[in-house]
């Protein structure tokens, strides 16, 4: 494939907004990664916007989930995986060795595609990161918890048996426990990695509802295979296609009038 | 009918016999050995068996000092043996990995897992026995917990290994440090095959009479000092079973019954842990 010269839109306007007038919260400048030899991002820009949801979309093994989880720097449990360049949240560069990775996870919470709830009761697995991070009292601890469940829509299921097992939750209560656990140490960004693709409809449509109501206080990047979704949850959008950005802009425009051939095909189904 | 066909109807029904056979013939020694234990021990089985000392040659008696002894060890060898093997099981499976420490350690342990009982029994003699100048409990606690140590190590690598590396990320993802992520999650999730593994390691350490021969010996008497020779089921049944006397014979037969029936017990818990796990 001939190089194409890849977002205009965005390299027009270097890191100073995002395309939606919005100050940036995650700065992403000249960033690659490699799986060991192989080079899954490939010297990405993308600015994103603070309290918007952004969609990452394009097809798989395009980067997606490599781009998110670098943002948390959750790649560095496996020895073989390095990022190189720069991420800025609010200007820090949280690639760098020194910046702390317990900071770097209180402020960027992760929800991944698989439900993952620890083996131990609801309450615990909203007050367990909780309780390690803040010294607080009984009741202040009982507060947030219930805080947390409620932002994430799922008290009113919950709330007469928080001593049950979260592994008696549905997939949808279960992705939603994990929201909640999540947003209960107060992030600023939450990643959703794929976070309805194994839910039903119904539950699905529930956490887009979800996504929506969480962006009017975090900043929200979410990866997705599904079009659709990127469409209904998102301000913003990215595409990329083999580890590059190719295509990013507002969530509108980028689905009714790509600039690049290669999202105007992905969006219009061509390939994906 | 075609001639291919019915070669493979043959071969079929051939395998198939052949297979049962095997397996009848394999069942066939358990269910004796089984049956003879069973009959021999319940006509030996009364109420001083958990009452009485083992007796003086020829006399009656029970076997009280050795249950206690047996007990007591093995307790000891687990307290020993499960804090280790769990530790160096979770170096394997989540700090090591690939790492070539711990390549090498699971090298050695496996050496350490097929290492002959009675190896074990020697080292711990020359260890323990000859620097303290007598056999005793805690010698024969030592040689078992050796024993033990490696089967802990195995499983519990094993069962954690089995737990989602889903789960690591989850935990790291809430910015929890490895030790609170192990301690309280892993553990957890883990926690029906750790219990599995120490289980299993009891049954095998419960029967083990070669390390026990060189390092807790046996009592005569009434000893529930740890640090003197110890009387335990499973030397108590091998110098019965070898003496002239009726009543040892029995005695013997009595406790092979006691430990057989023990050993069952924990292979049941263990299965039914294990369909716990396997059915979440």
């Amino acid at each position: 494939m001939t190089e194409i010269p890849v977002q205009s839109a965005v390299e027009t306007t270097p890191f100073t907004g995002t395309a939606s007038g919005q100050p940036i919260k995650i700065d992403i400048r000249n960033l690659d990664f490699y799986y060991g030899k192989t080079r899954a991002l490939k010297s990405v820009n993308l600015p994103i916007a603070a309290g918007q949801v952004t969609a990452i979309i394009g097809p798989s093994g395009c980067g997606k989930s490599t781009l998110l989880r670098t943002l948390n720097r959750i790649y560095e449990l496996y020895p073989e995986q390095r990022a190189e360049g720069e991420v800025l949240v609010d200007g820090d560069n949280i690639l760098d060795r020194n910046y702390s990775l317990t900071r770097l996870r209180r402020r960027v919470g992760m929800v991944f595609q698989k439900p993952t709830p620890f083996a131990s009761s609801i309450r615990n697995n909203v007050g367990f990161a909780l309780n390690f991070f803040e010294r607080m009292s009984r009741s202040e601890a009982e507060d947030r918890i219930e805080n947390a469940l409620r932002q994430a829509a799922l008290w009113d299921e919950v709330k007469d048996k928080l001593n049950a097992s979260a592994l008696s939750l549905s997939g949808g209560q279960q992705q939603r426990l994990c929201i909640a656990r999540t947003i209960a140490i107060r992030p600023e960004i939450i990643l959703l990695d794929e976070p309805t693709s194994a839910l039903d409809p119904i539950a699905t449509a529930k956490i887009e509802e979800l996504i929506h109501e969480l962006s009017q206080s975090f900043t929200i990047v979410i990866v997705t295979h599904n079009m659709q979704q990127a469409g209904r949850v998102s301000e913003q959008t990215a595409f990329f296609h083999l580890g590059e950005l190719v295509e990013f802009g507002q969530t509108s425009s980028i689905f009714t009038n790509p600039t690049e051939t290669r999202t105007k095909d992905y969006i219009t189904g061509r390939y994906g | 009918m075609n001639t291919v066909l019915l070669r493979r109807r043959i071969i079929d029904i051939l395998t198939l016999v052949f297979a049962m056979a095997a397996t009848a013939f394999g069942l066939f020694w358990l269910v004796w050995i089984l049956f003879t234990t069973f009959v021999q021990g319940l006509q030996a089985l009364n109420l001083d068996l958990f009452t009485e000392m083992t007796p003086p040659p020829g006399g009656e008696g029970g076997l009280l000092n050795a249950f206690y002894g047996s007990a007591m060890m093995i307790l000891l060898a687990v307290l020993i043996g499960t804090p280790i093997g769990i530790a160096a099981g979770t170096y394997l499976a989540e700090h090591g990995r690939n790492t070539k420490l711990a390549s090498t350690v699971r090298f050695i342990n496996d050496i350490l897992l097929s290492a002959p009982s009675i190896v074990i029994g020697l080292f711990v003699y020359e260890l323990a026995v000859r620097t303290i100048g007598h056999f005793s409990g805690y010698a024969g606690a030592l040689a078992l917990a050796i024993i033990l140590i490696p089967i802990i190590v195995r499983t519990s690598e094993e069962s954690l290994r089995l737990v989602p590396n889903q789960m690591r990320e989850a935990g790291f993802a809430l910015g929890l440090p490895r030790w609170k992520l192990t301690s309280q999650i892993i553990y957890k999730s883990a926690m029906s095959g750790l219990v599995t593994g120490i289980l299993l390691g009891l049954a095998r350490i419960s029967g083990e009479t070669a390390p026990l021969l060189f390092t807790a010996l046996n009592n005569q008497f009434w000893n529930p000092d740890l640090s003197g020779p110890m009387a335990n089921v499973p030397v108590v049944i091998f110098q019965y079973a070898m003496s002239p006397y009726d009543s040892w014979h029995a005695l013997a037969w009595a406790g092979a019954l006691v430990l057989t029936v023990f050993v069952l017990t924990l292979g049941l818990l263990v299965r039914f842990l294990a369909r716990k796990r396997s059915s979440r």
